[in-house]
């Protein structure tokens, strides 16, 4: 026999998947070890602030710029798509094959891509689930909308989730009875009430079905007026002892219009918050440890550990290896590292899906020029939607969408404010009052919507491993081969007429249709170029299903072929739906912590059943 | 010049051709180190010129200033990315690298490159006041001030 297991659970990620995961289980008296590759430089307000400055001083602000990724934990970076002109793009951290460009990237530091996330947390429609039965494509999930229900309320009671549940009831989106969100929505921004005047109920037609628009606020996890005796939570202050020290900064949202990439004041939530509300007995953090194999028994079933590579120093990569051993085993380091770690420890499943399926919202920007100042650059980065072509007939032919509607001006498509001051002095060269003037009249009108465009399944696009190419410290890097298809590239091309289609009615002058060579990838349909951006919105590289030839994990993310190994995270889904995964992944990680502590229970009835839902969520324990 | 007649000239042009006041530019905390800033890049001998430009015309009328600055500066293929270059780090806190064509003739400025001085650079950017607005990150206008009618303060 081998020695007893260290933990009762080892999670491979400080995200929120792992953070919630560990939250449940240590309060039910689990013994818990989360091994997290990135640096713990983001519990305190110390720590938090220099990565605040690190982005004040980068002169290019991309998602990443706060973040910067130790030697040893390499991530994707938006400015790696362009270095590589041609395929194989092999100049960041991913190797892409395309034949179209992988656009989204993520973080590898202690809470993850929440660091930088914008907060959208929409829940998946009913039908969403239910793909394959309702318009014949893909797969239908191996659990429905009213499965998930209770747990999206618990994710946006831990999270803490900001809307009214009267704006949220639309295309077959159930509530229970009495249930409201922790916190009043977060005011719209004077951009949102004024659009919405201009445009809420027109109609657009979509194939045979005409729709009515509606700016609608949408659900963000931004601190805003709490409803009954909800804490809202905000910044952490966690001191070198590991304990947090009270703070009352962000508890509202201020408005700094910089969700992604830093909220300076916490107001949004990160996964770091719950992972501080994890019960401090039962868990032990171990940041700077990198995964590298998941080592099986005898049996060539079960997980027997977790080999690690620990380093010291982020700007170095002298690291020692350990291995760390449980009885279940979690991994919860992203759709892409998950599946990276299984391929690279040979274990693919039986349905050989590991890695395969991989999706993404590919998105569109159309940007334009309001008839008047409507205050951009002001707010949070964004405040309200268009979710009215999330569901239809049309699914049988083309993708879903919805819109995002910026508070940001052009910052996201082309750069603006700074490409609008360069072109003003450079091109029209202004100076002094003329360049003033000429700013306060374009800037505060510019207008963007983002169109976040769904995806379906598709086996050929994939995360595969190559040990001929490897990181700094050894582990082989991610191949990436992706395509948009047909079905998304129609639901692109319906999604940019309704754009146009709402700017027209608003009066909104449209900027972007004849923009060329923007710095986005680009890819061509019947003729047309499409540049299209990555959401951040990684999914289904393992995916669930309700039998081991078609899916890798089963309905609570438990691997078919290891039964003590759990994948968690958007990695699981099996379709894509229009929303930002992150509420739906979290939902998704509860109900698997659930079911873990059942599962334990029953072997060890002294474990503490799971926390009923809890409307309230405690104040981090100032220690 | 001296030290501090220098940085004065600097402040004085700063606000010219930014349509800031001086004390909004000197509000900034950030007068000596763009200065530095740009004499890193230029040298202080081409910072000197492009001072002496503006300070001899210092004493005329604001449209007679315009006009001069427009022949003697902007209009100068040596002076006039630098000084384009000045009214963009003041509105948006970025050094832009100087122009391949400026390079080529005049350089090589040995510290050019696109960069942000200092982060405070970022955060003072003169632009943000000037549009109602803030710079995303720092110096928010607080909970639910977006909802309201924008307002741009004149002075």
């Amino acid at each position: 026999m081998s020695e007893p297991a260290q933990y009762d659970v080892v999670i491979v990620g400080a995200g929120i998947a792992g953070a919630l995961v560990a939250k449940r289980l240590t309060t039910a008296g689990l013994k818990v070890l989360v091994l997290e590759a990135g640096p713990d430089t983001t519990r305190s307000i110390a720590d938090y602030t220099s990565h605040l400055e690190t982005f004040y001083a980068a002169s290019a602000k991309g998602a990443e710029s706060p973040w910067p990724p130790a030697e040893a934990a390499p991530q994707p970076d938006g400015g790696d798509l362009f270095k590589d002109k041609s395929l194989p793009a092999n100049s960041g951290y991913f190797i892409q094959n395309g034949p179209h460009l992988y656009g989204s990237t993520y973080t590898r530091t202690l809470g993850g891509s929440t660091l930088h996330w914008l907060g959208v947390s929409l829940r998946m429609l009913p039908e969403d689930f239910e793909m394959g039965s309702r318009f014949g494509l893909a797969r239908d999930w191996p659990i429905r909308y009213d499965m998930l229900s209770p747990y999206y309320e618990q994710a946006e009671h831990e999270m803490g989730v900001s809307a009214d549940v009267v704006d949220q009831r639309y295309l077959g989106l159930r509530f229970s009875e009495s249930y409201d969100y922790p916190m009043h929505r977060v005011p719209p921004s004077y951009s949102d009430r004024v659009l919405g005047a201009a445009v809420n109920g027109m109609r657009v037609m979509v194939g045979e079905d005409s729709v009515s628009v509606q700016v609608r606020s949408y659900p963000a996890a931004r601190n805003s007026i709490p409803r009954g005796s909800y804490q809202p939570v905000g910044a952490l202050d966690v001191d070198a002892d590991g304990n947090a020290r009270r703070s009352f900064l962000g508890e509202r949202c201020e408005g700094n219009t910089a969700c992604t990439p830093i909220c300076p004041v916490q107001a949004k939530y990160n996964a770091n918050k719950s992972l501080a509300q994890a019960d401090r007995r039962h868990l032990t953090l171990r940041a700077q440890a990198v995964a590298s194999d998941i080592l099986i028994d005898k049996s060539g079933h079960a997980v027997s550990g977790i080999r690690y590579k620990r380093y010291d120093d982020p700007g170095s990569i002298q690291h020692t290896e350990e291995i760390a051993t449980g009885r279940i085993y979690i991994l919860a380091a992203h759709a892409v590292e998950n599946a990276r770690l299984m391929l690279v420890s040979g274990l693919q499943s039986q349905s050989k899906k590991v890695g395969c399926g991989l999706m993404d919202h590919p998105a569109l920007y159309v940007w334009g020029l309001a008839p008047f100042n409507v205050g951009s650059f002001r707010g949070p980065q964004s405040s309200s939607g268009i979710e009215d072509f999330r569901a239809g007939r049309f699914r049988t032919r083309h993708a879903a969408f919805r819109f995002d509607i910026g508070n940001d001006g052009w910052h996201a498509t082309t750069g603006a404010p700074d490409a609008t001051v360069n072109d003003a002095v450079l091109k029209q060269k202004l100076v002094g009052q003329r360049l003033r003037s000429h700013l306060e009249d374009q800037l505060p009108r510019q207008v963007r919507f983002s169109l976040a465009v769904e995806q379906l399944p598709n086996l050929k696009n994939r995360v595969t491993v190559d040990p001929s190419n490897r990181d700094k410290l050894g582990n082989p890097r991610p191949v990436i081969d992706y395509e948009i298809d047909d079905y998304t590239f129609k639901g692109m091309i319906a999604a940019r007429k309704v754009a146009l289609a709402v700017f027209r009615q608003a009066g909104i002058t449209d900027c972007s249709s004849n923009a060329v060579e923007l710095p986005f990838p680009v890819a061509e349909y019947e003729g047309e170029k499409f540049y299209y951006h990555g959401m951040g919105h990684c999914a289904g590289t393992h995916a669930m299903g309700d039998n081991a030839e078609t899916s890798v994990v089963d309905e609570y993310q438990r691997s078919w072929e290891h039964p003590n190994l759990y994948l968690i995270g958007s990695g699981s889904f099996t379709t894509m739906g229009t929303s930002n995964p992150t509420l739906t992944l979290a939902a998704l990680a509860l109900r698997t912590a659930d079911h873990i502590i059942a599962r334990m229970r029953k072997h060890n009835p002294g474990i503490e059943p799971g926390p009923r839902r809890r409307k309230e969520t405690q104040r981090v324990n100032p220690g | 010049m001296s030290v501090s007649r220098r940085l004065e000239t600097f402040v004085a042009f700063s606000a010219e051709v930014t349509a800031f006041t001086p004390t909004e530019v000197w509000g900034t905390g950030l007068t000596q180190r763009y200065l530095d800033t740009v004499d890193g890049v230029v040298g202080t001998a081409m910072t000197d010129a492009l001072l002496n430009a503006f300070d001899r015309i210092t004493t005329q009328s604001a449209g007679e200033r315009t006009a001069k600055l427009r022949q003697t500066v902007f209009g100068c293929e040596q002076l006039g990315p630098v000084a384009r270059a000045v009214v963009k780090l003041w509105y948006i806190g970025t050094w832009y690298a100087l122009p391949a064509a400026w390079q080529e003739r005049f350089g090589p400025a040995a510290q050019d490159g696109t960069f942000v001085p200092t982060p405070d650079a970022y955060v003072e950017g003169l632009l943000w006041s000037a549009i109602g607005a803030h710079p995303p990150g720092a110096k928010a206008q607080g909970f639910g001030s977006w909802q309201f009618p924008p307002g741009i303060p004149k002075f």
